[in-house]
């Protein structure tokens, strides 16, 4: 089956990394030198500063703080999204339509309302709302909240579409009232992939919490944007010690819960599980999990200590309507109107560009990242004697390959387009290599987990018959993990897309750049047109991704 | 009293497909009906258009004298209550345990509210416990329902019907991939379920007929989505057979 599968997959695929990497070079050809040789000692300085963070007592506490307040904008954000998400994903899902009104019209009423949250990146709802509601906490956490509410309502949708529906219909059949069918016959068998997905969920809330420091949200990322701009490396990277400590520790942590609790997968993309859900009969006596994730919410609630009443205060409904008047668009005169369409095609190419180099670079990083995979007798080590020499290169291989892609993902692709900018000229490079970079880190680890999870039995007889580590690959792994990774990567490439926005803000071109620049003039109605292009490229974006994922299905 | 069933020249389509045509029959409470026939003869249709789940394209179909998708939702959902449908497959939610899924028997009285509260802290378990201990799996009751072989899911699908203590029972092949031994012990326990009270009727599509002539009272031949012949068991001929599941 999954032969049948992959070849049919692999065409498009081909086709389109070809494709891409052909535009990619053609439009590189246009733009000018990109490697800046000038800011090579700068570079070298920052980099030598690695070896010696800023430690000092004073500057430790406010790292402290800063890394509880990124954690906490996350913790906000992630139980907020996953609450409006779940009620969000119920009213978007065909199965509910389907079940209480027999009418689709609705649903799609939802599905386009939710579409416009989904499509504008944190930092760009971040900016809008701090001119709304000024420079408080609240910000961060809706910030988060709503375009997180809108991507955890899609997937958890297609989660409940998926799930069999048999039992659900057997009990409406018997005249069980819709809601409590959908509750008792649909809900529990899709309640593993969907407490999995919020899971990672909140990974990514991490990350974006970090982000959105840079917009002066405060946190992580607040700490070294302050330190880059005022070249304060050692101080830099002290914060990016804590950021990748504190991504490694909830990394960990989530792996450890949802091993626990038996989720194995993240992310089904509604792909088969090669593993069965799991047990729901356990969980009485996981229920101090539960009563932790609690606790630690109103706990991080109480921390961040937002001011809600600024959501109906009179000023931000003043300051909205303000904003409203002033957001219509001009008609753009013929010249903005190609400028435009060239800026589009610079976002869509560098968007490509990243997802590219990242799942090829994950889908090899994986490899040595997958638990076991190197030691002698593992699926690709050496398959003579356990010598402790060959035992210690598959130990650094592995630690050494995690370390690397914690380090990648923990730092927020603005941030590397910042340190990518130290020796490339501002252009579509350094923010294509940024995501790239922020990307391969995300996929290396979720493709390393698909390594884990395959069955490898029948791959490993390949190994015994005498087959090359190689070989081993390309004949038993890869056929069978492949669908896989070209479904995470196809979604990479929707979330690449999105956030080519972050990368522009720091200066790497694209249509985020031009926002920057439309934000800090306060030209809303430029902002408005450019917001409404970059949302038509996301449904284009986001549509090719389905319809390639459906094939690999 | 009413007829349990009445179809008037009934005609179904799935898109432009006829997979059933101008089926009329009755049912009487307390009947034991088997409907058999080759794969792909309607059998399942017809059942899904008996409990609902189906609405027929053409001609009329009444349940208990009444034409159940011309009923408000509520009206049609109190007559569903009295149609219990057991499958073989997929009936069960796979990864709640048998008392939850026995439990679901309940659902047509309960708000959503005591639905929800019972998934947390289980109601009715000596109810429950009662069912399964009728089917035989009482020590099955706190197990995940996909942790089951074939056979016990089958009881514990039982059980839930019993639960529901529906006066109609639909069975779609209830015994199909069960060992001979194994479905000899299920069909004994439906055709039991049913003789507890006169007035149960029992409907259920077979593929073998030797357990429809031994089990069943009346036995309905489909083919091709059409009537082939309606008889009670002693009237069925091997001639009758022959012609249903010829080439």
């Amino acid at each position: 089956m999954t032969a049948r599968r992959s070849r049919i997959s692999h065409k498009p695929w081909a086709i389109l990394s070809i494709g891409t990497v052909l535009i990619g070079a053609f439009s590189l050809s246009h733009t000018g030198p990109v490697l800046n040789i000038g800011g090579l000692p700068q570079a070298l300085q920052f980099l030598r500063a690695s070896l010696h963070p800023d430690l000092s007592f004073d500057f430790l506490q406010i790292i402290i703080r800063a890394t509880g307040v990124t954690f906490a904008y996350a913790v906000c954000g992630t139980l907020l999204s996953i609450a409006i998400g779940f009620l969000g994903g119920i009213l978007s899902s065909e199965i509910w339509w389907h079940a209480v009104w027999p009418n689709q019209a609705g649903r799609s009423v939802v599905r386009g309302l939710l579409a416009i949250p989904r499509a504008i990146h944190e930092l760009i709802w971040g900016l809008v709302l701090v001119n709304l509601l000024g420079l408080d906490p609240l910000v961060a956490i809706l910030a988060i909240t709503i375009p997180f509410s809108a991507i955890v309502a899609k997937v958890f949708s297609e989660i409940l579409d998926e799930t069999p529906r048999a039992p659900m219909q057997l009990l409406v059949s018997a005249g069980v009232a819709p809601p409590s069918a959908v509750l008792y016959g649909l809900l529990p068998q899709a309640l593993p992939n969907l407490l999995s997905y919020s899971f990672y969920r909140f990974e990514c809330a991490l990350r974006s919490s970090a982000v959105l420091g840079i917009i002066g949200a405060g946190g992580l990322g607040y700490e070294i944007f302050l330190s880059l701009q005022s070249l304060r490396y050692e101080q830099l990277w002290t914060a990016f010690y804590a950021l990748i400590l504190l991504n490694g520790c909830v990394d960990a942590w989530s792996a450890a819960v949802r091993q626990r609790l038996g989720f194995v997968s993240r992310l089904a993309l509604g792909l088969p599980q090669r593993k069965e859900p799991q047990d729901l009969g356990g969980r009485q006596s996981n229920w101090w999990i539960w009563s932790g994730i609690g606790l630690m919410g109103l706990l991080c609630f109480w921390f961040v200590g937002a001011d809600w009443s600024l959501l109906w205060s009179g000023r931000t409904v003043r300051l909205l309507s303000e904003l409203a008047a002033s957001a219509i668009p001009q008609v753009p005169t013929l010249a903005q109107g190609i400028t435009l369409l060239q800026v589009s095609w610079q976002t869509v190419v560098m968007s490509l560009l990243a997802s590219i180099l990242a799942s090829m670079g994950g889908l090899v990083l994986s490899l040595p990242a997958a638990r076991g995979f190197l030691l002698p007798k593992g699926l690709l080590g050496t398959m003579a004697s356990e010598t402790p020499w060959a035992v210690a290169v598959g130990k650094f291989g592995y630690v050494g390959t995690r370390l690397f892609l914690l380090v990648s993902r923990a730092v927020p692709a603005p941030i590397w387009a910042l340190v990518f900018l130290f020796i490339l000229f501002p252009g579509i490079w350094p923010g294509a290599l940024a995501l790239a970079l922020h990307n391969l880190g995300i996929l290396g680890r979720l493709m390393a987990e698909v390594n884990e999870n395959t069955e490898q039995r029948s791959i490993r007889a390949l190994r015994i018959q005498g087959a090359s580590a190689l070989q081993t690959l390309l004949y038993g792994l890869l056929p069978v993990t492949l669908p896989q990774f070209l479904a995470y990567s196809l979604y990479r490439w929707e979330v690449c897309l999105r956030a080519t926005v972050i990368v522009g803000l720091v200066g790497a071109g694209g249509l985020g750049r031009l926002m920057m620049e439309q934000i800090s003039s306060f030209d809303y109605g430029g902002l408005t047109l450019t917001l409404t292009i970059f949302v038509f490229l996301t449904i284009v974006v986001d549509s090719i991704s389905a319809a390639l994922r459906q094939k690999l299905r | 009293m009413a007829a349990v069933f009445e179809l008037d020249r009934v005609t179904h389509r799935f898109n432009r497909t006829e997979s059933l045509r101008k089926i009329s029959l009755t049912v009487q409470p307390g009947e034991k009906v088997a409907l058999i026939g080759p794969s792909g003869a309607g059998k399942s249709t017809l059942l899904n258009l008996l409990n609902g789940t189906y609405s027929p394209s053409d001609g009329t179909l009444r349940v208990f004298d009444r034409c159940l998708h011309q009923l408000s939702g509520r009206q049609r959902r109190q007559l569903q209550r009295q149609l219990g449908t057991v499958y073989q497959h997929h009936g069960l939610i796979t990864n709640l345990s048998v008392l939850h899924n026995v439990n679901a028997g309940h659902l047509g009285r309960w708000s959503l509210w005591k639905a929800a509260w019972s998934l947390l802290w289980p109601l009715e378990v000596e109810r429950a416990t009662a069912a399964l201990a009728a089917v035989g799996i009482a020590e099955k009751l706190h197990t995940r329902a996909d942790r089951l072989s074939g056979g016990q899911q089958q009881r514990a699908a039982l059980a839930r019907v019993l639960v529901q203590d529906p006066a109609v029972i639909l069975a779609d092949e209830p015994t199909a991939s069960l060992d001979p031994e194994r479905s000899r012990e299920i069909m004994a326990l439906l055709v039991g379920l049913c003789n507890r009270d006169a007035t149960k009727t029992l409907v259920m599509s077979l593929h073998d007929v030797a357990v429809a002539r031994r089990y069943c009272d009346r036995i309905i031949g489909l083919r091709h989505g059409q009537l082939a012949f309606d008889l009670s068991v002693s009237q069925v001929t091997d001639a009758h057979l022959q012609t249903l599941y010829q080439l």
